[in-house]
């Protein structure tokens, strides 16, 4: 069952990407989109039925250009919007790769102030499960030409996006022109509080869940390879965190449990502001290369956040023993 | 006289042959234990524990990966897997219990063989999502009623 939905989107995906970008068309594209559960009144949705070219995006989001498009699906009853978006992102070595995404299904953001959609990460080839969830895009209302709103991609951000409508007959040739780049208010406090001994210690995961290798016999290990990846927040059974640091920069130790594999990582550059907590992830202690980040928030002894590791993120929730 | 001999030569051939069948016989009978409720039987389970064990260690020894080390350790587990389930599928269950077991390694292959393609594409969330079908085939505890001592363990990583 799933696997035919997968196919179904694929081929809707597909056909909505031969009208992406520099089409003229604005209807009739969408095919396949199996209907939505949830509807939001055509008074709502009809409205963002557009061509959008991105003008500004979060610094951290590392997205150069874009452009997207909403449309209705053909012959859908009643009516719902499908999006699709192509941006132009920096990779890490400062080249600039095509992420391709469709939106879908949308759904109207609490009191009016919009809609929201999961980000379906589309992939260059059709195989099983090319079309996977990869964060979730908002759109606020619409002012004049103009509508801002937030992404999130690759379990990260939310960062602030602001598009321009594109009228009919305006098309960006398939190069939208570079995206102004918001800055992020970033914590730069040192540590995770005024004082070492709000933050110092010994931390127990209180976000623990059943551990998914118990009954998996000689599957086990892979199983539990498999189920710390993702970007929806890998499934942890268990963990710890020791914080030092008072007098000198702190830093952190974490271990993760996913099912029968254990992972330590070394936390560096804790900074907090407010109740924002962030720290920078190494793999292999503090002098080797990072590999992501701590975000979250925190405070009176707890810290509840994602860790990032390259593709994976662990949700994390610590309490202070 | 050249008669009687060839005749009590063949006699005596036909005796050794029966004999020897009937030895064969014994020992067949005394290994194969087969529980007709559906338990493992001796031969089955001993050999399959071995495979098993060999397996194991093969897998435990890969450690955890780093992200970047990911599709080379699907890859071996993969491997590793096909080769446990060419083993065990060899070995003929007869029980109910062991054809169940066999039955969901001969999955659990197939399914590495997708989670192995999503880590090529570099999809991770597809490999996590892929490895729900692993879980929910529950091989230790299959293991565990074809009484599989070795192959109900999970590996434990060496790093």
């Amino acid at each position: 069952m799933r696997r035919a939905r997968l196919v179904l989107i694929l081929g809707a995906v597909i056909a909505l990407l031969g009208s992406v970008g520099v089409a003229m068309a604005t209807t009739g594209a969408t095919t396949g989109y199996p209907q939505p559960k949830v509807v939001v009144p055509a008074s709502v949705s009809t409205p963002y039925e557009q061509r959008y070219v991105l003008t500004a995006v979060g610094s951290g989001a590392g997205i150069r250009s874009g452009e997207m498009k909403f449309e209705f699906e053909e012959g859908s009853s009643p009516e719902f919007l499908v999006g699709i978006s192509e941006f132009y992102s920096y990779s890490p070595d400062g080249s600039i790769e095509t992420s391709l995404f469709t939106f879908y299904p949308f759904t109207e953001l609490p009191g009016g102030k919009g809609l929201k959609a999961p980000a379906l990460k589309v992939g260059a080839s059709a195989s099983y499960g090319q079309v996977t969830e990869d964060g979730e895009l908002q759109m606020f209302k619409i002012e004049g030409n103009r509508v801002k709103g937030q992404i999130r991609l690759h379990g990260d951000g939310p960062w602030p996006v602001e598009f321009r409508i594109l009228s009919d007959d305006e098309s960006t040739g398939g190069h939208p022109p570079v995206a102004k780049q918001l800055p992020e208010a970033e914590p730069n406090n040192p540590g995770w509080g005024a004082e070492g001994s709000e933050y110092d210690g010994e931390y127990e995961l209180t976000n623990a869940a059943a551990n998914p290798t118990e009954k998996a016999g000689t599957l086990g290990a892979v199983i539990g390879v498999a189920q710390g990846l993702g970007t929806k927040g890998a499934v942890i059974s268990g963990g710890s965190m020791t914080v030092k640091g008072e007098g000198k920069p702190a830093t952190a130790e974490v271990t993760v449990e996913t099912g029968g594999s254990t992972r330590h990582f070394t936390l560096t550059k804790l900074a907090w502001a407010g109740d924002k907590r962030t720290a920078q992830v190494h793999e292999n202690g503090p002098t080797s290369p990072p590999v992501g980040r701590l975000e979250g928030t925190g405070g009176q002894g707890e810290l509840k956040g994602r860790l990032i590791d390259g593709h994976t993120v662990y949700q994390v929730e610590f309490k202070m023993k | 006289m050249r008669t009687r001999f060839f005749a009590s030569a063949a006699l005596l051939g036909v005796v050794g042959v029966v004999a020897l069948a009937g030895c064969g016989g014994g020992g067949s009978s005394s290994s194969g234990s087969t529980s007709a409720s559906g338990g493992g039987s001796g031969d089955f389970a001993s050999s399959a524990d071995a495979a098993c064990t060999t397996a194991n260690k093969q897998i435990a020894a890969l450690g955890t990966p780093k992200q970047a080390e990911v599709l080379k350790y699907m890859e071996t587990t993969e491997t590793v897997i096909e080769k446990l389930d060419g083993e065990v599928q060899a070995l003929g269950a007869t029980g109910s219990a062991e054809k169940a077991y066999t039955e969901a390694l001969g999955k659990a292959v197939i399914t590495l063989n997708h989670m192995t393609n999503a880590a090529r594409n570099e999809n991770f969330d597809a490999v996590r999502e892929i490895s729900d079908e692993l879980i929910e085939l529950n091989l230790g505890e299959l293991a565990e009623s074809a009484e599989l001592t070795v192959c109900a363990e999970v590996p434990v990583s060496e790093a």
